[in-house]
């Protein structure tokens, strides 16, 4: 057993951080207060490969595995939360079905564009009354001819409002729920699609969550995704291997919170000695670490686990719950070791804390993890 | 053409150096590695030269160290060397400038190289001697402290940085050693997709022993921090008489007002 990471691995990682504290690190204050990340940005990170990173080079992917992808989205998020999530709904919920159940010359079509960030893409699961009940899609879909006629609406997607790749799940028929459920490849600059709003947001402020509304979105029977009627599947299994990104979106805001805390704790004076002499203060640090640590442990377990081609459903499911967790303590201690000035902008653990909660509530809420971990002990 | 780079792993600057048990040297527990910043500019300019004489160059990175230099490496592999060469070495630390440079010497003898790039000097030891003592032992030209390159029909046109804030510029014949400077260039970043492609690539690994043959000539034979400073200096008097202590100590002790 070796907890190390592999030399590549640490090769990615360094590179990662270099790029994120050159590019990422100091506009991050800007994209969450313009709400906006630069187009530049999002292509620069397409040109260092982070939006293709676990998929094969013969579909324009770096080649990498699970863990490099993990690395990157843990390594962007310590600087920019809004920036994780967008690799990390782009990479896992876009292109990964498009990969998984694609056919060959889907795969060919969609991905190349997807992986080198010249599009960015979307999944397009949540409704008004369907989210984590996936059985409750209200967008429907008909056949006409060598077409899909879709109709009805979306909610909270996350990349919406670039326009790019969808992966969207309709039913044919409500009564059958699950079992109605398709998936579609969808191109969301296609007529018949508008966005009703992208919404204003407590945290991640960069990254947009659109609304959008479907009338009449005609869809090439060629872009059906997987089998008609099993989309269901593709929406548990495109969750499953996002839980690992979300998770690591979590971490990466927790450390970044975490050594700006650590910093702070030895700098800032009261009563004559750093703040950080106080026992108050060291076992603040002490529980904020090993949270930390322990999230990184299931993280790196659920993405070998997918790397191997093990089950890692109830892996994944635990390290997106106990990161996700870890991110809103640690975010949350980081403010009070700063005392007053940790609610100030300025000092950035303000906006990180406010960038956590989304983490415990995306991807399944953390009450649906639980439901997930606990049925699978007890069946 | 083929060109060879060579690149230093040195710890990162941001650790906290403890001395060894031999106190000649620091620790390596818990310390976090590196690239040698001034390597990274000498990989950025030896595969922009790869890059303007395209297929027909050929760029080996070689650096000398223990199983972790490979992450060095391969960062060099990813940012566009060809191949490379790992001297293996367990005590590259407890070596001398002049081992290490007749390590490189040893090696590159027998491949005719054209240019070789180093660093102007290593982030941990600062010798700044290896590149000049490889030039030596090789009987190339040599400039150093480079902060401008240009390769044109044969001839090295190389910017220098000089004291004070002066330039200067040389021309050199091939085959040439060149050390490179902060300033030269902005290193590109290893993409994800260029760190998979460097997987690929050949990594010749040689034990040090069949090329190191010269004992050291000098030794490190202490390291160990500065002496802790005392408290400093509290001024006290009004203010004319401040002045005047100020203005002896800085006549005294600076040479601001000389």
């Amino acid at each position: 057993m070796d907890f190390e990471l592999s030399q590549d691995h640490k090769v990615l990682q360094d590179a990662v951080r270099d790029f994120v504290n050159k590019e990422i690190k100091p506009i991050a204050m800007k994209i969450d207060e313009d709400h906006y990340i630069p187009d530049e940005l999002v292509k620069k990170m397409g040109e260092m490969g982070l939006l293709g990173s676990y998929f094969p080079e013969e579909y324009g992917g770096a080649g990498l595995d699970m863990l490099s992808y993990a690395i990157v989205v843990e390594e962007v998020s310590k600087a920019c939360g809004s920036s994780g999530v967008l690799i990390s709904a782009h990479t896992s919920l876009a292109s990964g079905p498009i990969y998984t159940f694609g056919t060959e010359a889907q795969k060919k079509k969609w991905l190349p564009a997807l992986n080198s960030g010249e599009i960015i893409g979307c999944f397009l699961l949540t409704e008004p009354d369907a989210g984590s009940d996936a059985g409750g899609t209200a967008t429907m879909y008909r056949r006409e001819g060598d077409e899909f006629v879709i109709n009805g609406g979306k909610t909270f997607i996350t990349n919406g409002g670039y326009l790019g790749t969808g992966v969207l799940l309709a039913s044919y028929d409500r009564s059958l729920k699950h079992k109605g459920i398709s998936a579609f490849i969808v191109d969301l600059k296609s007529p018949g699609v508008t966005i009703l709003k992208n919404e204003n947001k407590m945290g991640i402020r960069g990254s947009y969550t659109t609304a959008f509304a479907f009338d009449n979105l005609r869809v090439p029977v060629e872009n059906l995704l997987g089998q008609e009627g099993k989309g269901f599947n593709v929406a548990m299994d495109t969750l499953n291997g996002g839980r690992i990104g979300i998770a690591s979106q979590a971490l990466g805001i927790a450390e970044g919170a975490f050594e700006r805390a650590l910093a702070y704790s030895k700098e800032r004076k009261q009563f004559g000695q750093a703040i950080c002499e106080f026992q108050g203060i060291q076992f603040k640090l002490a529980d904020m670490w090993t949270r930390i640590e322990t999230s990184k442990l299931l993280i790196n377990k659920a993405a070998w686990l997918k790397d191997n081609k093990k089950s890692y459903t109830m892996e994944s499911a635990m390290c997106k719950m106990h990161a996700s967790e870890t991110a809103t303590f640690v975010t949350k201690e980081a403010i009070q070791i700063h005392g007053g000035y940790g609610y100030i902008a300025d000092y950035e653990v303000e906006r990180m804390y406010r960038d956590a909660k989304i983490t415990e509530i995306y991807e399944g809420t953390n009450e649906v993890q639980r439901v997930v971990i606990s049925k699978l002990l007890l069946s | 053409m083929k060109l060879l780079v060579c690149v230093k792993q040195v710890p990162d600057m941001e650790s906290r150096f403890k001395p060894d048990s031999r106190g000649v040297w620091f620790s390596e527990t818990d310390l976090a590695w590196r690239m040698n910043e001034y390597d990274e500019y000498a990989v950025e300019e030896a595969v922009k030269l790869r890059e303007q004489l395209g297929e027909s160059c050929e760029l080996t990175v070689l650096s000398i160290g223990p199983d972790r230099v490979g992450e060095v490496i391969k960062k060099a592999l990813a940012m566009g060397a060809d191949r490379a060469v790992h001297v293996q070495d367990l005590d590259a630390a407890g070596k001398d400038p002049w081992q290490i440079a007749s390590i490189i010497a040893g090696y590159a003898k027998e491949q005719s190289y054209d240019i070789i790039f180093t660093g102007m000097q290593s982030q941990d030891r600062g010798s700044a001697q290896v590149g000049v003592l490889v030039a030596e032992l090789l009987g190339f030209t040599c400039a150093t402290t480079l902060v401008g390159f240009a390769f044109a029909d044969g001839v090295i046109t190389a910017k220098r940085e000089l004291e004070g804030g002066l330039k200067g510029v040389a021309k050199l014949q091939i085959p040439a050693v060149v050390t490179c400077q902060l300033g030269l260039n902005i290193p590109r970043y290893p993409t994800l997709p260029n760190i998979m492609k460097a997987k690929r690539k050949e990594i010749a690994a040689i034990p040090v022993t069949e090329l190191l043959k010269e004992e050291p000539l000098a030794a490190t034979t202490s390291f160990h921090p500065p002496a802790k400073k005392g408290g400093g200096v509290v001024l006290e008097g009004d203010v004319g008489e401040l002045v005047e202590k100020v203005i002896a100590i800085l006549k005294d002790k600076t040479a601001v007002l000389r």
